[in-house]
């Protein structure tokens, strides 16, 4: 087309649009839905990592941390760091029991923080009344000072001023944290912070060799030294220190991991609303298009050229377009800053709300491809609009496939919105996942409808009129149907697969385990006082089981001789070597133990170190039988030969150790037993109180309270999680309104026939009734076929979980799509219901 | 009505002579319900300038016939040449090309745009021509047919004798060689359908345009040279009223 023709064909568009936005509401609200969605998801991806990103160093203490399980730096490294940096700083955290000093029967588990001098190294701990640290927690007429969470005053029932008993010390209630710069809420918390001084911590008696302990060093740089180069040098110079080191890049890896995943769980709705909302660009255009019959003849008799015809019609849809995309960014820019402003301060990080364009800019990216790839096929069809309906009084509608040339081009945005879906996306396996399913979701819908439609027509006529009436219009030419069935499916898939998926987690961890958990958990038993635990707690009526176990805590540090962090090592390994693990050690293999590589040792065995390895952490770090690991077991590196591998199921408790050593080398080293109790839930208080009374240095986990934590959390995800899909369903039901929209004018037609030919407003009610439910019906039974067989996968191939079917979620969802279809339906068609027959037919 | 500028150059004709000549055409149009032959071998031959009522009852291929001539319709068989070109086997876009050059339509439904204004729907065939002063032209087209007062009117703010009015305008704009009408008065009361024809012969007297008119009215029929009378898809009858007038002499 020369210049000249485009600038034609604008004109035209121009004139088109002064027709209104009527019909096209269902277009701007798919399209800008679909946009606010991406908008917002990247926005609050943004806005999370900004602030995490912006806070990186106060969240982690420091430039860097040096993380040491269960022993101090010794020295050598303490002198060498301390002349290496500008300054440091380090604190100790565990978990313990803290008690009222004068009341007996309150006691609670508490997450200690131990801090020196130095303390916070960046940032500023606020606190009430506002005080410095080492003022606040100094030993004060023989009394050393503690602040703590405010809900720890109200488990205990204690007060500022009131003193409370931690191991063997009493520490004086002086003040409560409002704000700790380095904390990030981990999704699992145990009991409140209580803070306390490094230099109380000898009087609690609580440091015993083997507790499970974690001292924690940071440091600030000297200017212009950068962090890599600085661990660098660090681990050079103490190859064998053990710690896990982390810069500020590194910070918070668990809330970074949190959020990628959630945003990910964000990211597919985002992307199921703008490919429904695709459906109804689709949807939209060609209703439009089929009103444009006319007009379209029209300009061809008077000689307007194809070419110009499907440009004036492509530059009306990229107008709109245009305003449906700005819409959606303006929703999706703003909704996230009035959402945190609502629900900010209870998030566990920083957010550093703003306007971020490059999620917009992929939003407006997505969404117009998405506009166009989903509008070209029928406006492509515009060609094929007879100009002789304007001799036969007949409307015919673009119909039959577009010219090869439309075909192509949209095959070819397709492609495109596909291919930059998936680099768009953070996690781009994710991505494909996500293209490939919805190309099978939307083909599986398609032919559903169509054997829907077939089936609805093969059917054997029914007696009742207003059945075979409702049946007839489910396969009549022209017929909703497949639209409804695509959009509204694909949204309630969405849904269902959500649903499954979340009720799965739920019942793994909420509702099967329980009966089979042991109700305490007992930590830092030391080794001496093993024997007096067992008489205890035996003692205690209504103990149905006891299981102890020794346990160490140690690192990876060497796989096969090459250290973890130059190692190849799968992603779903990893999380071994990220940390300090507990270890035991075993005689003899643990009971339903599989070992399906190598053979366990003799129960006498005694000589050089072995291991027995879980299967799966062993082809995540391509070792087997005869490879060596070497561990860093309080300081001291340890080389142990891997003798056998066991598939371990991780979700039967009490214990399960990824690593268990043979004897002859722990039980020397300074270590602590980890104890499980199984009791009903009467028993739980006596139990606690009669250990913890005896042993102040033993902490006692409530696992039903945990377990409730977690249940909790995982919750409240899920709601948000199904919040989020569920604008997936809104956008269904908006495809479900324009389709229904659509056909109004046939729908007043046939009210008023009916009425013509004699029939009540209530059997036509009923009719429409048994139309759009039983078209609800069969939405709702292929979206359960498709959502399930997703949740399915998810579940088992994904989660490696055993799949349990909950009727409850596809009954419910499937209840939404009904009620919603029939509600859609009907005030869509009510004022038809209201149609006078006489006006309507004089003006026909 | 004077033209400010020259139209575009048309394609010299392959078959100059007569305004239209259909050599044994046939017609056969696929339906569900199997082929139907609309037209039979047709042979006419209109000559420039020349008027022709088409007549016949419903279903005997009068409209058929006038789309296979507007170019709207391709022939199973024979040839068509119309405004001089043989347009039997040219694709879709060559087809909107001839109309643009050469053919106005009148409709029965008078198939004006919604969405334009009365100036722009007589200006819109000027556009696709590529003329720059389409505006300007189709306002003194208008102005011609007594609607000086109503170029910015929408369609639905005119009545139907307007509304035909602006058709009428829109059919003559581009000055074309043939205007095909089909039943021009058939959605109009008779006085306002009278007024129509009127405006209707008067442009084809000015212009000296071959006018090809499907109508069911015999005295509106009778006012052209002559009457093609159409049964089953076939000529059933070729009377001349009056002498036919030659090459457009009129003018």
């Amino acid at each position: 087309m020369k210049a000249g023709e485009v600038m034609l064909a604008f004109r035209l568009a121009r004139r088109e649009l002064r027709g209104g936005l009527r019909g096209f509401r269902i277009f701007l609200a798919s399209l800008a839905l679909g946009v606010a969605a991406i908008a917002a998801v990247g926005t609050v991806n943004h806005a999370v990592m900004g602030g995490l990103a912006a806070d990186a160093r106060v969240l982690l203490g420091g430039d860097v941390e040096l993380r040491l399980a269960q022993r101090h730096l010794s020295e050598a490294e303490a002198r060498y760091i301390s002349d290496a940096t500008a300054a440091m700083s380090t604190v100790t955290e565990f978990r313990a029991m803290a008690r009222p000093v004068d009341n007996t029967e309150r006691r609670t588990v508490v997450e200690i923080k131990a801090v020196d001098a130095t303390y916070p190294l960046v940032g500023s701990l606020d606190l009430r009344p506002p005080s410095a640290a080492d003022e606040i927690l100094s030993q004060r007429n023989g009394q050393w000072g503690i602040v703590v969470e405010p809900q720890l005053l109200n488990k205990l029932g204690v007060d500022i001023d009131d003193a409370i008993r931690i191991g063997d010390a009493s520490f004086l209630i002086r003040g409560t944290i409002v704000r700790e710069p380095d904390r990030v809420a981990s999704v699992v918390s145990f009991g409140p912070r209580a803070m306390v001084s490094a230099a109380a911590l000898p009087s609690t008696g609580l440091l015993q060799p083997g507790s499970i302990v974690r001292h924690n060093t940071r440091v600030v740089l000297d200017q212009g030294t950068s962090a890599e180069d600085w661990i660098a040098t660090a681990n050079e110079r103490f190859p064998s220190a053990g710690w896990q080191v982390r810069d500020a890049a590194g910070a918070a890896p668990g809330v970074r991991r949190f959020v990628d995943r959630f945003s990910m769980f964000l990211t597919f709705a985002g992307l199921a609303a703008l490919l429904i909302g695709g459906l109804g660009v689709a949807n939209a255009v060609h209703h439009h298009l089929d009103g444009k019959v006319t007009t379209i003849a029209t300009m061809k008799c008077l000689g307007a050229p194809g070419p110009m015809v499907f440009a004036t019609y492509l530059i009306e849809i990229l107008i709109l377009a245009v305003s449906g995309i700005g819409l959606g960014l303006a929703l999706g820019a703003t909704f996230p800053i009035l959402a945190l402003q609502l629900v900010g301060d209870i998030l566990p990080v920083p957010i550093e709300m703003g306007i971020y364009p490059a999620p917009l800019a992929k939003a407006t990216t997505l969404g117009f491809l998405t506009a166009i790839t989903f509008a070209l096929w029928p406006l492509g069809r515009v060609r094929n609009v007879p100009a002789g309906n304007l001799f036969r009084q007949a409307a015919l509608g673009p119909a039959g496939r577009p010219n090869i040339r439309y075909v192509t081009a949209a095959g070819f945005c397709a492609v495109l919105l596909a291919v930059l879906t998936i680099l768009t996306t953070h996690d781009r396996l994710f991505g494909a996942c996500f293209v490939g399913g919805a190309i099978l979701t939307l083909l599986i819908l398609r032919a559903g409808a169509s054997l829907a439609t077939r089936v609805a027509k093969r059917l054997p006529r029914p007696r009742n009129a207003v059945v075979r009436l409702a049946l007839m219009n489910l396969h009549r030419a022209g017929a909703p149907t497949p639209q409804v069935m695509m959009s509204l499916g694909t949204g309630l898939t969405v849904l269902i697969a959500i649903g499954l998926v979340d009720s799965n987690l739920r019942l793994q961890i909420g509702e099967r385990l329980p009966d089979v958990v042991p109700a305490v958990f007992f930590i830092d038993i030391q080794d001496e006082q093993a024997p007096t635990f067992d008489a205890i707690v035996s003692d205690v009526s209504g103990v149905t089981g006891i299981e102890r176990v020794p346990s160490v805590r140690g690192s990876i540090q060497r796989i096969a001789g090459v250290p973890v962090a130059r190692a190849v090592i799968a992603p779903e390994a990893q999380w071994a070597v990220n940390g300090d693990r507990a270890l035991t050690y075993a005689a003899s293999p643990p009971e339903d133990a599989k070992i399906v590589a190598g053979a366990w040792w003799p129960p006498d065995y005694a000589g050089p170190p072995l291991v027995s390895l879980d299967a799966s952490l062993a082809e995540g770090f391509g070792v087997t039988v005869g490879d060596t690991l070497t561990l860093n077991i309080l300081g001291r590196e340890i080389e142990a030969t891997i003798a056998s591998l066991r598939d371990i199921d991780w979700r039967a408790i009490p214990f399960n150790f990824a690593l268990i050593l043979a004897p002859g080398l722990l039980e020397r080293a300074p270590h602590t037993h980890i104890a499980a109790v199984y009791a009903p839930a009467q028993s739980e208080d006596l139990i606690e109180r009669r250990v913890t009374d005896r042993f102040a240095n033993v902490t006692a986990i409530r696992t039903r309270e945990a377990l409730e934590a977690v249940n909790n959390i995982i919750g409240r995800i899920g709601w948000g999680v199904r919040a989020a899909a569920s604008v997936t369903i809104v956008a269904g039901a908006l495809v479900l309104a324009g389709a229904i929209a659509a056909e109004r004018h046939r729908r007043t037609y046939e009210t008023v026939v009916f009425k013509v030919l004699g029939a009540s407003r209530r059997r036509i009610t009923h009719l429409y009734a048994v139309e759009y439910g039983l078209l609800g019906l069969t939405t709702a039974l292929a979206a359960t076929a498709i959502g399930t067989t997703i949740g399915w996968a998810v579940t088992v191939l994904i989660m490696d979980f055993e799949w349990h079917f909950d009727p409850t979620v596809v009954a419910t969802t499937t209840l939404v799509c009904v009620t919603l279809t029939l509600a859609v339906g009907f005030v869509g068609t009510w004022r038809h219901l209201g149609q006078k027959a006489a006006p309507f037919l004089r003006n026909e | 009505m004077t033209s400010q500028h020259p139209l575009p150059i048309r394609t010299p004709p392959d078959r100059p002579g007569s305004a239209i000549a259909l050599e044994d055409i046939h017609l056969t149009l696929d339906s569900t319900a199997g082929a139907v032959h609309i037209l039979k071998g047709i042979k006419l031959v209109v000559e420039r300038g020349e008027t022709v009522g088409l007549v016949g009852p419903s279903g005997s291929g009068k409209t058929s016939l006038l789309m296979v001539i507007a170019g709207l319709e391709q022939v199973t068989a024979g040839t068509v040449h119309a405004a001089g070109h043989n347009i039997t086997r040219l694709d879709e876009d060559a087809l909107a090309g001839f109309r643009r050059q050469h053919v106005g339509i009148v409709f029965q439904g008078f198939h004006l745009i919604p969405t334009m204004t009365a100036l722009e729907n007589v200006a819109l065939p000027l556009e696709f021509a590529g003329l720059d002063d389409a505006h300007q032209r189709a306002r003194s087209h208008l102005e011609a047919v007594g609607l000086g007062d109503r170029l910015l009117h929408y369609p639905s703010q005119l009545s139907g004798g307007e509304q035909q009015r602006v058709a009428l305008a829109r059919a003559f704009a581009p000055e074309p060689t043939l205007l095909l009408a089909d039943e021009p008065t058939g959605n109009l009361d008779r006085a306002t359908g009278d007024a129509v024809i009127g405006l209707l012969f008067d442009l084809h007297k000015r212009r000296g345009t071959t006018l090809v008119l499907i109508t069911h009215d015999m005295t509106l029929a009778e006012q052209c040279d002559r009457i093609v009378g159409l049964r089953d898809g076939s000529i059933a009858t070729d009377t001349a009223v009056r002498p036919a007038v030659a090459n457009g002499a009129q003018l």
